[in-house]
């Protein structure tokens, strides 16, 4: 038998809403990039029974043709399901302390809200 | 016909390799809990063709009997698939400053590597030195890894 090699594996599957407006911005070399945040909540059952509700709270990043689209058809509360993987982007604050944010990076989102205006889907673009 | 519901869905996969030893700790009411992080790493090509790679560091929270398996049977560099959810963490600094980050709760977690110790067959492990080292049960299956291949 061959031996395997450890395969990339990093996918993420979320729906939620955003909790704000996305915003657009451009790179000096002129790529679309969109930020947005996303509440994903979950119901279950506590300990007593009682339903209760817990919310996450995921950062999501969206380039080029994605980007463009949800920033022209998404808002502060639209539904969505989003598909990409995991990044990690780390910085320095200005008083030098190193930080780390993990943020979603799409392939995909879908457009939850029935519209006439609005498209089903952005394109899958990568 | 009916209004739909948004659908709940906060699923992640990951394949990664553990960045230092899964050490457990006791919840003030005894449950067992483990963090560590994994790096995953990427190769891809950049704009102008290079091969380019970049690694992705993740942490992964495990708890119960889940966490113990972790603790017994992984260590640094050791490579497992990892499948849970997402869930926020907060903190405060020693200086008082309240701090958010994202981790994977994890529900299941496969051990890829293929070691005697931690192949899940059948018999007490050498050096665990408890008839409970097999690392059988729902929530760990190293020995179905074959299972996943598509040939």
């Amino acid at each position: 038998m061959s031996e395997l090699r450890v395969p990339t594996l990093n996918r993420v599957l979320l729906s939620g809403r955003l909790t704000r407006d996305p915003e657009l911005r451009y790179t000096p070399n002129g790529s679309a990039v969109c930020n947005f945040s996303l509440a994903v909540n979950r119901r279950h059952k506590d300990q007593s029974g009682r339903w209760q509700d817990d919310t996450t709270f995921i950062n999501v990043v969206a380039w080029q043709a994605i980007a463009e689209n949800v920033n022209k058809y998404l808002h502060k509360g639209s539904p969505v399901m989003v598909e990409g993987r995991l990044e990690s982007r780390s910085w320095e604050t200005e008083t030098g302390q190193k930080r780390t944010v993990i943020e979603i990076r799409a392939d995909s989102v879908r457009f939850l809200e029935k519209s006439e205006t609005s498209q089903d889907s952005a394109p899958e673009a990568d | 016909m009916p209004d739909l519901k948004l659908a709940e869905l906060n699923r992640v996969f990951l394949i990664g390799r553990l960045t230092k030893d899964p050490e457990v700790r006791q919840t003030s009411n005894g449950t067992p809990v483990t963090n560590f992080s994994i790096a995953i790493n990427r190769k891809y090509k950049s704009a102008s063709g290079e091969l380019k790679e970049d690694t992705t560091f993740v942490g992964i929270v495990a708890w119960q009997k889940l966490a113990e398996l972790c603790q017994q049977f992984l260590a640094k560099g050791r490579a497992v698939l990892v499948e849970g959810k997402m869930q926020n963490r907060s903190w405060e600094t020693e200086d008082g400053q309240k701090r958010s980050t994202l981790e994977i709760r994890a529900d299941r977690i496969e051990f890829l590597d293929r070691e005697p110790r931690a192949a899940g067959t059948s018999g007490p492990s050498p050096d665990s030195g408890s008839p409970e080292g097999q690392p059988s049960g729902p929530e760990v299956s190293p020995d179905k890894s074959d299972d996943d291949l598509p040939f």
